[in-house]
């Protein structure tokens, strides 16, 4: 069965109001061909059937990995690279100055998808950091299933590594396998990945240093940000660093968070006494 | 800004010329590394250079290794464009003094990603 | 250049490796579909479904010369090339398409393909330029990783096929004795005929 025009409609719409991406008709095809692979995933074997029960029952988590799937950006190492800037340059000094030397640094990846920021984070540690490997620990998080499988797995296709990753990092951290490229087991080893719905309460994991949560916030209802954040916060060191995506804020969702600048990037710092 | 691209395919050239175009680039093509060093010698002297690696006449290798022994050329950026794929050539090519490295098949957001990471995004579109 | 080992040694040795100990056909699959949603477009997927290749086919291939030696070999019909080479070039396309435009497009696509296969082989090995006509002849057929795939319902081959003779068996089959000359072996393995 083909993409019915309601079904295409609706996700030209979900599509153009979370990225500003037009997709033009004529690009079912597309549609198809991306979406098809997430229907499967839950057990829906066509990609109408798919949109329709995305359409009468929304959920945020479906719709990021609708658009995630039919944007290119989703899958680019250093993707808006400010906030990576910004832990090389700004975080981690601070974080090891006023750590231990023992102590074990924690770093969160919410929603990583198929592991690229979480491993460019790795990277990043281990080139700037003395015994990173030992010293940091990344915990990556996605509600799919298939998207912790492939973070775990830390295997890249050609097209993706050739989106934004240096090639100096390619063939320092890199292993080329077959057609794919697999990530250096000491920085597999730094990432543990697992699943999680941040719409609900999460497990017990932190506390930790930094959070990445970007791009995922734009896709919940106010309370549900609401609720997020303040879940999020929990599990944050009492001097820890949040990055949100450059188009996110916590500014009028949730006032016990401190806006600071850094470089060129924002991080969200919980308020003492919030 | 000014950008070269040299493949013997005329095929790539116009696809990595659009590309660039798009980006507000201004470029000239050659066909292989003698003639894109012809270029360079008349005093046409770009911000970037895509270059593929197998090409007649002379190499991408060759013509990266040519371009860093002259210092009058040290502020070209090198990004080599093509389809040896092999970790090692890779490092061949990066040791030869190549800054960049976009592996074939590529979309045109892998140039312009790589074009963000080397800060040659024309200012315009850098947002 | 790399230095290259021509497999010489290894037919020499009588431990000459085969493609199919090298290579399984989802990666050549995989190459190829990466190939095309990158270079050809987005949403242009293979179809992994044999069809008949057209009486008038061509081919483009590459040569990988190293441990494993042979060719990547892409062929398909005039008029599906010719389709390629405009979607390929999108708006860049001429107003008239030449036979030079689509012999360049159509081995530039082989050269992505052939590099990638290179690179999943082991090495080192050199990657010749692109050749356009009609395919090398299959040297041993048990010496071919094949895919047969259609793109936009047209079929398209991908074979990647060693350039060399079978080995002697200790004791040949009378059936299938080896030739002097590889050239002369049977036709019908030619890479445009359905293996």
């Amino acid at each position: 069965m083909t993409l019915t025009t309601t079904s295409f409609d609706w996700v030209r719409a979900l599509v153009h109001k979370e990225s500003a991406i037009v997709l033009q008709p004529g690009k079912e095809y597309l549609v198809e061909a991306r979406l098809l692979p997430i229907a499967r995933e839950r057990g829906i074997p066509d990609v109408s059937q798919f949109v329709d029960s995305v359409r009468s029952r929304p959920d945020a988590d479906s719709n990021r990995r609708i658009v995630e799937a039919l944007t290119t950006n989703e899958t680019s190492w250093f993707r808006d690279g400010d906030p990576f800037t910004a832990l090389t340059s700004t975080v981690m000094p601070a974080l090891l100055a006023a750590r231990g030397p023992n102590e074990r640094l924690q770093i969160w990846s919410a929603a990583c998808s198929s592991g690229q920021e979480p491993y460019t984070i790795a990277m990043l540690l281990e080139d700037s950091i003395p015994s990173a490997t030992t010293r940091v620990s990344i915990t990556a998080t996605d509600l799919s299933r298939e998207m912790v499988a492939r973070t775990r797995a830390g295997r890249f296709s050609q097209l993706e590594v050739n989106r934004g990753l240096p090639a100096p990092m390619l063939v320092r951290h890199f292993t080329r396998t077959g057609n794919e490229w697999e990530v250096a087991a000491a920085l597999r080893r730094m990432v543990t990945a697992t699943e999680c719905n941040l719409a609900a309460p999460l497990p017990r994991m932190g506390p930790f240093d930094v959070v990445y949560l970007r791009n995922v916030l734009i896709y919940f209802d106010l309370p549900t940000k609401q609720a997020i954040l303040r879940r999020v916060r929990a599990l944050m060191r009492p001097d820890g660093w949040l990055f949100l995506g450059a188009a996110e804020t916590t500014l009028g969702v949730d006032d016990s968070w401190e806006r600071v600048v850094v470089g060129r990037s924002s991080a969200y710092r919980p308020l003492k006494g919030a | 800004m000014r950008a070269l691209v040299i493949d013997d395919s005329r095929a790539m050239r116009r696809i990595v010329t659009a590309i660039l175009e798009g980006l507000g680039y201004e470029v000239r093509g050659a066909g292989h590394g003698r003639e894109g060093l012809d270029v360079l010698d008349e005093g046409w002297i770009p911000e970037l250079v895509c270059v593929d690696w197998n090409m007649p006449v002379m190499d991408g290798l060759q013509f990266v290794s040519a371009v860093r022994s002259n210092p009058a050329w040290r502020s070209i950026t090198l990004m080599m464009v093509t389809s040896e794929s092999e970790h090692t050539q890779i490092v061949r090519a990066l040791a030869a003094g190549a800054h960049e490295y976009v592996i074939k098949p590529f979309t045109a957001d892998a140039i312009r990603d790589k074009l963000g990471l080397l800060g040659l995004l024309p200012q315009e579109v850098a947002l | 250049m790399t230095s290259t080992d021509t497999g010489e040694r290894r037919r020499a040795a009588d431990t000459r490796p085969v493609i199919t100990d090298l290579l399984v056909a989802s990666t050549v699959e995989s190459i190829a579909g990466e190939a095309w949603v990158a270079l050809v477009g987005e949403d242009e997927v293979l179809v992994p479904i044999p069809g008949d290749l057209p009486v008038d086919p061509v081919s483009a291939w590459v040569d990988v010369v190293g441990p494993w030696t042979g060719s990547v070999v892409l062929t398909t019909g005039r008029d599906t090339a010719a389709d390629l080479t405009r979607a390929l070039l999108g708006p860049a396309v001429p107003e008239e398409l030449e036979d030079e435009d689509v012999a360049d497009a159509f081995g530039e696509i082989a050269n992505v393909v052939g590099g990638n296969v290179k690179a999943a082989l082991p090495g080192p090995s050199a990657l010749s330029l692109p050749d356009v006509g009609a395919a090398p002849a299959v040297r041993n057929p048990a010496d071919v990783c094949r895919i047969d795939v259609l793109w936009r319902g047209q079929p398209v081959a991908i074979s990647v096929q060693g350039a060399l003779p079978a080995l002697p068996l200790p004791h040949p089959p009378h059936e299938n004795p080896m030739h002097e000359n590889p050239m002369h072996e049977n036709p019908t393995h030619e890479n445009g005929a359905s293996l």
